[in-house]
């Protein structure tokens, strides 16, 4: 989404008005929204671009605060750059086995960290003065105007760049990300990169608000590292729009400005603002500046959901997959067994067998999704077995998903999908259930298309009839094992096929 | 023994929503505060004071549920985190308000005093609080085991489309969890609330608690999350004896991390797929 020209004119009158009309006091509070407003767009990258729930913004925050309390005597103007890395470096440092973690055990971890912080910032006296804080330092940048235009220069280059950066395609990416980090994988993505990437950024923008924030205010406590920060920091990002490019803004114009509006509540304002923000949770899940939008007539058409691939394209690349006794276990059941195979280019295979014979896993050990106790995968020359899922991807695999996993998905789209990494081999996972008699005509064309256009498939499906038309082999699986392997014809007239497979489906060969 | 509470109620209203509760920690303040405001203005004793608490913060619970649980069950888990994080906010904020920033203390369960068993000194409070938990955690226990209504909330906390599919009503055994969930936190608050102070900002700090012991004790597991509330409970007394409280926390969140550095799934893995 890129940034509409009325949000522009926002962002820009904004630090004007306030330069040009204000008085110090009303300076004061919008160099307040500026700070609040960079330190929630650093919490956008990681929160509302990935989905995780990171509860150490706010001590990363008061990590730069603290950093730029303590080296402004000395730096000068420099302490900014030296809070941000104040921030930005310990992130670095424990993102690696921090962002591994599953959604609730990473927002923990983040927790117990952030406590950490809040801990040392209390006891550790002698460097941050104890529960007093530090005061009395001289400030980094003079307050005022020239704060006032530092903070909201940095603002705007962040809202741009944010709004630049996650318009189309990285903004896509970031959304299947989020809602399908399994397919994103398949299709090339490298989520551990990428959710690097966003939280040692994020922490350098909290980093650089939380040194604005101690220059403003001349006082740092260990408050600035608590949980009220972090609480503010969150709500004020759902409040504005988790992902707009100006959630941060409209969220921190609110928690600056409410306050003033509701003075006659006197403490009773952040009840206020707890309330709003469980509202629009309940009711604007796009947030105030969706909200904006909306009223604004802005609002986008939802996308139109592509059909199948009318032409595909030949692609350059490896010439031959081949897994070679592949085994895989859980637990008590022997999901494949000494499993071998190959697909050519321009190859269809069919894989059949009943359910629960091991094809989808076989396909997840493809392309990375799972990983093979024995054997191996090769590309050509390549081995891919111990290959994370997007490298794999990367390295020629595409993959289409037998479940959708994204709202307003269509099967159609995740083919087309897959198609358009331009991977040499394509694994389709039951491509043809739920589909009407026309649907199929079009799909086996389209399979037939793949294979005219070079692209090798492996593909399960259940439906025997189109597989035998367009495949030019059949592997049939039963409880991990291959039982047969061969043209279709061969393959369905094999007794143990018949037996294990064809005859439980009801079907005459 | 109250931290068990507190983790116990925690794990169920986890298991019933699919997601943390952020709020759990302030149910528990809130205990304690409407311990301390009961017994103020109408001198209750404190035995008929625990079921009022618990059934004031039960109908808490259930209130959260239908607000902030319920109405997001389709929507992915980060939306309750943030739904519950802003209830505790304002819950802490209410308090705040309500009590003035002025740390109270709970009326005492039994009378204050101690007594000897085989040479032991034991207080009669301490002691009440150990009884009451143990009696509480079986009663849950028989709940949960043992009746068809503990059958059909775990049938909903282990799969929720599952257990939609044999005709078993959601909304009313995730909201009946809360409920739960809210009564045993109202209670560990007013036991809490005697032996410490209740002030409104304790709430995250109970949270923190009861979500470590979930963690370590296994995500979801009731007993695990049982046994992890103890350790915390001994581990804390222990380090905080010896080297004071600052380093008694700061060496639990180390050991958290480092728990979390090593094992990714938690120190016992997940016994039911992923939940959030």
């Amino acid at each position: 989404m890129r940034l509409a020209p009325f949000w522009l004119v926002v962002l820009l009158l904004t630090p004007l008005v306030a330069l040009l009309a204000l008085p110090p006091f009303g300076q004061r509070m919008v160099i307040l929204v500026g700070i609040y407003a960079l330190m929630g767009l650093g919490y956008q990258l990681v929160f509302g671009q990935l989905g995780a729930l990171n509860l150490a913004q706010g001590a990363l925050f008061g990590l730069g605060a603290y950093a730029a309390a303590l080296t402004a005597p000395v730096l000068g103007p420099f302490a900014l750059p030296a809070a941000i890395l104040a921030a930005a470096i310990p992130a670095a440092l424990v993102a690696g086995p921090l962002l591994r973690l599953q959604s609730h055990y990473f927002a923990l971890a983040t927790l117990a960290l952030a406590s950490l912080v809040n801990l040392v910032a209390v006891h550790a006296e002698s460097l941050t003065g104890g529960a007093n804080g530090l005061a009395g330092f001289a400030t980094s940048l003079p307050r005022g105007p020239i704060l006032l235009v530092t903070v909201w220069v940095c603002l705007i280059v962040g809202v741009l760049l944010y709004a630049q950066l996650f318009d189309g395609a990285l903004g896509r990416r970031a959304r299947l990300l989020r809602e399908a980090p399994l397919v994103a994988a398949t299709l090339g993505i490298d989520g551990a990169a990428w959710r690097f990437v966003t939280f040692v950024a994020g922490a350098a923008l909290a980093g650089l608000a939380g040194a604005c924030s101690a220059a403003m205010s001349g006082v740092v406590s260990p408050e600035a590292t608590g949980f009220s920060i972090m609480v503010l920091c969150l709500t004020l990002v759902v409040l504005g729009g988790s992902r707009h490019p100006m959630g941060a803004v409209v969220g921190a114009a609110l928690a600056v400005g409410l306050p003033e509006l509701l003075r006659d509540l006197q403490g009773a304002w952040l009840l206020a603002y707890a309330i709003a923000t469980l509202a629009v949770v309940l009711w604007a899940p796009e947030g105030l500046a969706g909200l904006i939008d909306g009223l604004r007539g802005a609002r986008r058409p939802p996308p139109v959901a592509p059909g199948l691939p009318v032409s595909v394209p030949p692609v350059r690349g490896r010439d031959r997959l081949i897994v070679d006794g592949v085994s895989k276990r859980f637990g008590g059941v022997q999901a494949l067994d000494d499993v071998t195979l190959s697909v050519e280019r321009a190859e269809i295979v069919g894989l059949i067998g009943p359910n629960g014979s091991g094809k989808t896993t076989l396909l997840n050990v493809i392309n990375g999704l799972e990983r093979a106790d024995k054997g191996t995968i090769t590309l050509d020359d390549l081995n891919i077995e111990r290959l994370p899922a997007h490298a794999v991807a990367r390295a020629g695999v595409g993959r289409s998903f037998q479940a959708l996993v994204l709202a307003g998905d269509t099967k159609s789209a995740d083919l087309a999908r897959a198609v358009a990494t331009g991977a040499a081999f394509l694994l389709l996972d039951e491509p043809a259930a739920g589909a009407g008699d026309g649907e199929r005509a079009a799909l086996a064309a389209f399979l037939v298309g793949l294979g005219d256009a070079g692209r090798g498939v492996l593909i399960v499906d259940h439906d025997i009839e189109l597989l035998s038309r367009v495949c030019d082999r059949l592997v049939c699986l039963e409880r991990g094992r291959v039982i047969a392997n061969g043209r279709p014809a061969e393959v369905r007239a094999d007794p143990r096929v018949r037996a294990s497979f064809l005859g439980l489906e009801g079907i005459a060969a | 023994m109250a931290y068990a509470l507190v983790a116990l109620g925690f794990v169920l209203a986890l298991n019933a929503a699919g997601a943390v509760n952020f709020a759990h920690g302030d149910l528990v303040v809130l205990g304690g505060a409407v311990a301390v405001f009961v017994a103020l203005s109408t001198g209750l004793p404190a035995v008929l004071l625990l079921p009022v608490v618990a059934l004031a913060i039960g109908v808490i619970g259930i209130l959260a549920a239908r607000i902030a649980i319920l109405p997001l069950a389709s929507r992915p888990p980060e939306a309750t985190f943030v739904a519950t994080i802003a209830l505790a906010a304002i819950i802490e904020q209410s308090l705040t308000i309500a009590m003035a920033g002025a740390p109270r203390t709970a009326p005492p369960l039994v009378g204050s005093g101690s007594f000897e068993i085989a040479g032991l000194v034991l207080g009669r409070q301490p002691l009440a609080i150990v009884v009451l938990g143990a009696l509480l955690v079986a009663a849950v226990w028989f709940l949960l085991e043992r009746t068809q209504t503990g059958r059909r909330m775990r049938a909903v906390a282990a799969d929720r489309h599952m257990a939609r599919a044999v005709g078993i009503p959601i909304g009313r055994y995730v909201t009946l969890s809360l409920a739960l969930a809210g009564a045993l936190a109202g209670i560990a608050g007013f036991l809490l609330g005697h032996q410490f102070l209740v002030a409104p900002t304790q709430g995250a700090g109970h949270m923190l608690k009861a979500y470590i012991a979930v963690a370590l004790g296994g995500w979801g597991s009731v007993p695990g999350a049982l046994l992890g509330a103890l350790g915390i409970g001994l581990f804390e007394t222990f380090v905080s004896a010896r080297f004071g409280d600052a380093w008694a926390s700061a060496a639990l969140y180390i050991c958290v991390l480092m728990v979390l550095a090593l094992k990714p799934q938690g120190l016992f893995g997940e016994p039911v797929g992923r939940r959030a």
